[in-house]
């Protein structure tokens, strides 16, 4: 129980003193969106060539949207500690926003049953998936 | 002939029965995170599991009572109840756990949210458990489970590195920029899901349940020594799937949906519907035994009349232990918990519970009282000693590793 509740107090979102956690942070927000924007490149790729049910591929592109927007949202929830933060803010919610609104673009797609465009919709996200692993790791 | 089809349909039910959504969940995140560095812990938990759920077979076989019916009495009150509260709070939070798998499979399925899916799932789940016969259930449960194969048979058409997968099983090390506390904390995760504590109960419940005699203990050893290595081998084929799909492009796998990507990349529309099928199969076998499992475990403590193998009417106090815990289990998901996070918490903690339940067996099976001359060998309890103290370890580093790591994230 005790456990639980410390477990339960570090997840909250609180401010950050230091720009080296905030960095640490955005490394980790990063890691997430990367992480869901590969995940809907597979899904892609299993729809381009036909080897999946369209229900099991809107599950898997609705999930990846919730993961990376949801990444976004805690991150832009803390405050930024200075000037360098900032300008690394401005840089990854770049990229999130990006991400985000290619994987939002591949869900209504999905939901409508137009996956043949899948491909075409989501052409700018291997570029995006490569910029925010080299995000990650240069911040994690 | 009959004797064989028994024999042989015990160990296909083990096998399929052995995976749930506790080893699917942490063998496709270890995998995907850490190769197949990890491997060596699913080979320790499935050595353990068989050496205890052979014990518990061997003890409820042999005295025709379960092992947690003869723990309050070998033990005495408080150390039972100790033993019941511990084992009985992880088999609860599991039985969520699978009664969200369950939903998640079917979600996948149907693209309905997986929230709608628990109250149905529920009362299924109770609905199987009062009106079919013991062994239907387990069978068609743990035959159906077997559907998972086509994962390993995906990472054998996919024809991959087999000696660089080897070599990463054998060479276990920490890969770059994870930290070592990290690496422990999903080895113990692991651990818990190979062996947790549910498993031993519906076991040994379920052979008394069976009416197993000392002629079935042939069929003990074959079903634990045969069906639960292969169970582990499944395991490790998720493991490895994530290892070669997820790992090279830093998926982190948070979602069923994500495990099944290995699988229907390399075998299209029929390996993704054998897959969903295996994984509804796996988790509601699961959900069916650890919602028995806790009826056996309250029930075998106060002394209730407990079984299937008795009319509901007779048993009454167990069926509505069952009922109360099936409804629980799905409202706690119903709160909106990721199931996928109750799996993660379930298996960790019943990491930390695990010597807890494995003591009193033990101990049981050494007893000449209700063993007569079936009582462990020196090599068995050796290793069942031996076994003891990597868990008391296990369970003493579980807790702070979890704050130190924050669950692994």
């Amino acid at each position: 129980m005790v456990a639980g509740a410390l477990l339960l107090l570090g997840a909250c979102t609180g401010p950050v003193r230091s720009v080296d956690v905030y960095e640490s942070k955005a490394g980790q927000t990063a890691e997430v969106a990367a992480s869901a924007v590969q995940t809907a490149l597979l899904a892609v790729d299993a729809a381009k060539g036909d080897k999946a049910y369209g229900r099991y591929l809107t599950q898997v592109l609705v999930e990846a949207e919730e993961d990376a927007s949801s990444a976004q949202g805690t991150f832009d929830g803390i405050q930024p500690p200075d000037r360098r933060a900032d300008a690394l803010r401005g840089r990854l919610d770049g990229l999130l926003g990006e991400a985000t609104d290619t994987l939002a673009e591949l869900r209504i797609a999905a939901r409508r049953g137009r996956f043949a465009e899948l491909p075409e919709l989501a052409r700018p996200l291997p570029k995006v998936a490569e910029e925010l692993g080299a995000f990650a790791e240069a911040h994690g | 002939m009959k004797r064989l089809f028994a024999i042989a349909l015990g160990i296909l039910t083990a096998i399929g029965g052995f995976v749930d959504i506790g080893d699917i969940v942490a063998n496709a995140e270890t995998g995907a995170r850490f190769g197949m560095s990890l491997a060596w812990v699913v080979v320790v938990g499935v050595i353990g599991i068989c050496l205890f759920a052979e014990m518990a077979g061997r003890v409820a076989t042999v005295s025709g009572r379960a092992v947690f019916d003869l723990v309050r009495e070998r033990l005495g009150a408080r150390v039972a109840l100790v033993n019941l509260a511990a084992s009985f709070f992880i088999t609860f939070l599991t039985l969520a756990a699978e009664i969200g798998g369950v939903a998640l499979a079917i979600e996948l399925a149907t693209s309905v949210n997986y929230l709608l899916w628990v109250p149905i799932v529920a009362f299924l789940v109770w609905l199987v458990v009062w009106r079919v016969k013991f062994d239907v259930m387990e069978n068609v449960f743990g035959l159906a489970g077997l559907a998972l194969v086509v994962a390993a048979v995906a990472l054998w058409r996919l024809g991959p590195d087999w000696g660089g997968l080897l070599h990463g099983a054998t060479h276990p090390a920490v890969p770059q920029g994870e930290g070592h506390p990290t690496w422990w904390f999903f080895a113990i995760a692991l651990l818990g899901a190979a062996m947790t504590p549910y498993e031993v109960f519906f076991f040994s419940s379920g052979a008394v349940e069976e009416g197993w005699s000392r002629a079935d203990l042939i069929t003990n050893r074959l079903n634990v020594y045969i069906g639960f290595p292969l169970g582990g081998l499944l395991s490790l084929t998720l493991m490895a799937g994530a290892t070669l799909f997820l790992e090279p492009r830093g998926i982190q796998p948070g979602h069923l949906s994500q495990v099944a990507l290995p699988t229907l990349l390399v075998l299209g529309k029929l390996g993704l519907a054998m897959l969903l099928i295996g994984f509804f199969a796996a988790t509601f076998g699961a959900a069916l035994e650890t919602g028995l499992s806790c009826g056996y475990a309250v029930a075998q403590y106060f002394g209730f009349q407990w079984g299937k193998f008795v009319r509901p009417a007779d048993a009454p106090r167990f069926h509505l232990i069952l009922l109360v815990s099936i409804a629980a289990g799905a409202g706690l998901v119903l709160t909106t918990i990721d199931p996928i996070t109750i799996t993660e918490y379930s298996i960790v903690l019943s990491a930390a519970a695990l010597p807890l339940t494995y003591f009193p067996i033990l101990v049981v099976a050494n007893d000449p009282d209700y063993m007569g001359d079936k009582v462990n060998s020196w090599f068995t309890n050796a290793l069942g000693s031996l076994y003891l103290v990597l868990l008391l370890v296990v369970a003493a580093a579980t807790i702070p590793l979890m704050i130190l790591t924050k669950a692994g994230s």
